[in-house]
């Protein structure tokens, strides 16, 4: 059985007037177990991949490979189905069916799937809200599942569906499933992608080229496969007539989770988190108060991680009003370190979209902010994909220049990993 | 040899008294009886009476969740320990109260008396000095050692006149060494629980071990005698007449007010509240400077901390104070309702320290 703790970073003393608190929670999970083994329920992959014209000779064979790669990492008696994408979604395993379904690992269906997927022909168009809609429907012929996971592969924009019909598809597949997405070259959008990443709980990532597909594949599917917990929210008490400002997943990326509340009661507010490995993951929360007197105590939040209806952990947020300045004016390293790395992310997709769009002094003043958030932040990550966007002259003051001929995939590869943070350095 | 039952001092044999703290010493009595204090003391002889919080959140009525926090509004549930009373007689009550701007409260009270008014009575406050280690717990254990060597034994077999008065002065001794003992032994437990390994049995060494003050007053019949380390204080409050403040400070303020400068001045002082004695490992000593007075007249016996004092330190500004408040309503003169108003009143005041007030109602005649 898996266990979870909690552990809450804040400075909880405000000043005389002060409502705002800020906190950040680690939620620790060990013992996850294995997807699928742990008796909440059966656990199915799908894996999606891009079979569109643009894939080529050289890049189909490398997705053949991959989607073998991956099918190989998925345990026995998981159940599991391949799609293969055009302009229309195709089944590729199990096939020749009447009715959509999935089939369970065993010996057997591993090698006709990897017989299935060796038949990837490279040809017409992409509609990935297309692909996601039959997963959905795919998944939903299982009634046992309790953890659904697919991987989406693809190499191109989304150029047989418009934009709203991918936003129709997304948002009927939100809940559903959660989907890693993977772009392979430099001719996706990386903006799409992750539209789709962020709203199916997974990951968004570029494979530069088609020879890393199957190592990529392969890990995802193993990571996949680690994760026990099938599916965990995270609750936020907050007292009557608080206002929460936000809750964000900061770490491993940051994650806008505000808007995702599902209401749990009159005071608290669950945010699905999706399946959970052996893992830490940070939240930040901001919770706004009525101030109360000098020495007064409250709670301001209880932070809980839920499975099911059951409450595994809990933090507590609290708020003390303190006329002490040398407490009240201290800053909570997490804290701070947090709030820099989500503007280090923003400053780095402004920037970029600001590139993109020929404004120049705006891409130089968003990407000088995040080379300064990146070096202040210890980021060596981020700083070493900036660097490879723009020439930086001073980190510290975010003085830099925009580089005049950068490799497409250097701005995707900064543009995928703007969301991944680093800890603090304790 | 034998040794007392209560302040474990040595005693002959042939004594039936103890020498130290005038409790009796026959082993058959100690061992057979329940302790003497238990009906005469507002409190069971152990602390876990004051552990816990309340179930019902005072803020807003919501229900306290286990976390010690209110399911509804969120505010921290008060801990019994942030106001308690004691009432061992209908004559002798007492509030403790954490007051507004602390986070807890490091006041303590602990009383005894006899069920028949003026007969005997004994009200101890110990004030924990604020930022040294679990002084919550040690003012509480030393208020209740130290009175439960006092309330052991009164009168008799304690003589009369001057004797009594030097038995009832050497029973304070022994009550501030137990009370000593008692913030020892919890500065003690912390290293324990903290270094288990570290030389737990040295507690001159803890980094800042706990520490209070000790203020005492024993009434016997018409004879008052008080004792105190620090800063908590005793005052006699006649209906009528003068009042009198029945301890001087070991502080800093009390130093200035002896070398001339007026009191005011002295206790509104960046040190004002710095104290010179007190109970605790690094204390210099802990023995009690006592005051003795015969109560022939009507009027209130006041144990206070300096919760209370610092809004009101002359005794005739207390006296009036007590007047006034007592004179508001048919029951605003019973003891507890007394002293509930009195914290009250600090609150109001600011509320800036823990505050704790112990009356007697002396009625003679």
């Amino acid at each position: 059985m898996a266990d979870f703790s909690a552990e809450v970073y804040q400075n909880e003393f405000l000043p005389d007037g002060g409502t705002d608190v800020h906190a950040v929670v680690t939620v620790t999970c060990t013992g996850a177990g294995a997807a699928g083994q742990v008796g909440e329920g059966d656990a199915a992959e799908i894996v999606i991949v891009d079979t569109s014209g643009s894939m080529g000779d050289v890049n189909i064979r490398m997705a053949q490979q991959a989607a073998a790669a991956a099918i190989d990492q998925i345990i026995d008696g998981t159940w599991f189905a391949v799609i293969a994408g055009t302009h229309e979604a195709r089944m590729a395993f199990p096939a020749g069916r009447a009715e959509l379904g999935m089939v369970q690992m065993d010996s057997t269906s591993r090698e006709a799937a990897k017989r299935a997927v060796s038949s990837f022909r490279a040809d017409g168009g992409t509609a990935m809200g297309t692909w996601l809609t039959m997963a959905a429907r795919v998944f939903a012929t299982v009634p046992s599942l309790a953890q659904k996971h697919a991987i989406l592969l693809t190499d191109g924009e989304n150029q047989h569906e418009t934009p709203e019909q991918l936003t129709a598809a997304i948002r009927a597949a939100q809940g559903q499933f959660q989907c890693d997405c993977r772009g392979v070259g430099s001719a996706w959008q990386v903006a799409e992608v992750r539209r789709i990443a962020q709203a199916l709980m997974g990951t968004v990532d570029i494979i530069p080229t088609g020879a890393q597909m199957a190592a990529t594949f392969e890990t995802l599917m193993r990571q996949s496969m680690g994760r026990g917990v099938a599916s965990a929210s995270l609750r936020v008490w907050t007292p009557q007539g608080a206002q929460v400002l936000f809750v964000r997943q900061v770490s491993p990326t940051v994650e806008e989770l505000t808007p995702r509340r599902q209401v749990v009661n009159a005071l608290t507010g669950a945010f699905p988190t999706g399946s959970w490995g052996d893992e830490s993951r940070d939240y930040h929360v901001a919770i706004r108060l009525a101030a109360k007197g000098i020495g007064q105590e409250q709670l301001a939040a209880r932070v809980q991680l839920a499975v099911g209806e059951k409450v595994v952990a809990q933090g507590l947020v609290k708020a003390m009003w303190s006329n002490d300045d040398t407490l009240t004016t201290r800053i909570n390293p997490e804290v701070a370190h947090y709030t820099g790395q989500t503007e280090l992310a923003d400053a780095i997709q402004e920037g970029l979209a600001a590139k993109a769009m020929g404004d120049d002094a705006t891409a130089t003043a968003k990407l000088g902010r995040a080379v300064q958030l990146a070096a202040e932040t210890g980021n060596d990550e981020a700083t070493a994909k900036l660097k490879k966007v723009v020439d930086i002259d001073d980190p510290n003051a975010g003085t830099v220049r925009l580089r005049r001929s950068v490799d497409k995939l250097d701005e995707m590869a900064l543009d995928t990993a703007s969301t991944k943070t680093t800890r603090v350095k304790k | 040899m034998t040794t007392c039952p209560v302040c474990h001092v040595g005693a002959e044999e042939s004594e039936e008294y103890c020498e130290a703290c005038g409790a009796e010493l026959s082993p058959a009595v100690a061992a057979t009886e329940p302790p003497p204090t238990r009906e005469a003391t507002g409190t069971p002889p152990i602390d876990t009476d004051l552990a816990g919080t309340a179930s019902t959140c005072p803020a807003c009525g919501g229900e306290v969740a286990g976390d010690g926090y209110c399911g509804t509004c969120g505010a921290r549930a008060p801990k019994h320990r942030d106001h308690f009373s004691e009432q061992p007689a209908a004559w002798v009550a007492a509030v403790c109260d954490r007051g507004l701007r602390h986070t807890r409260n490091e006041d303590a009270v602990a009383l005894a008396a006899g069920a028949e008014p003026g007969s005997h009575a004994v009200l101890v406050v110990c004030d924990g000095v604020s930022n040294s280690i679990d002084s919550d717990l040690a003012s509480l254990a030393a208020a209740r050692a130290a009175r439960d060597v006092l309330a052991s034994s009164h009168s008799r077999g304690l003589g009369t006149g001057l004797s009594l008065i030097a038995a009832t002065v050497s029973r304070l001794g022994a009550a501030a060494d137990a009370a000593s003992e008692a913030v020892l032994g919890v500065t003690r437990n912390a290293k324990a629980l903290h270094a288990s390994d570290v030389a737990a049995a040295d507690v001159s060494r803890a980094p800042s071990p706990a520490s209070c003050t000790f203020v005492a007053a024993v009434l016997e019949q018409d004879l008052l005698v008080v004792g105190s380390v620090g800063d908590s204080r005793a005052y006699w409050l006649p209906d009528v007449g003068a009042a009198t403040a029945l301890t001087l400070d070991d502080s800093f303020a009390q130093v200035q007010i002896t070398a001339g400068l007026p009191r005011r001045e002295a206790e509104s002082g960046p040190q004002s509240h710095a104290i010179t004695r007190w109970l605790g490992a690094d204390a210099p000593d802990h023995k009690p400077t006592t005051a003795t007075m015969t109560l022939a007249e009507p009027g209130w016996l006041l144990v206070c901390s300096d919760g209370l004092w610092n809004y009101c330190s002359e005794a005739q500004d207390l006296a009036d104070l007590v007047r006034q408040t007592s004179t508001t309503s048919p029951t605003a003169a019973e003891p507890l309702t007394l002293a509930e108003a009195l914290v009250s009143w600090a609150k109001a005041q600011g509320g800036q320290d823990n505050i704790s007030a112990a009356l007697a109602r002396i009625q003679p005649g």
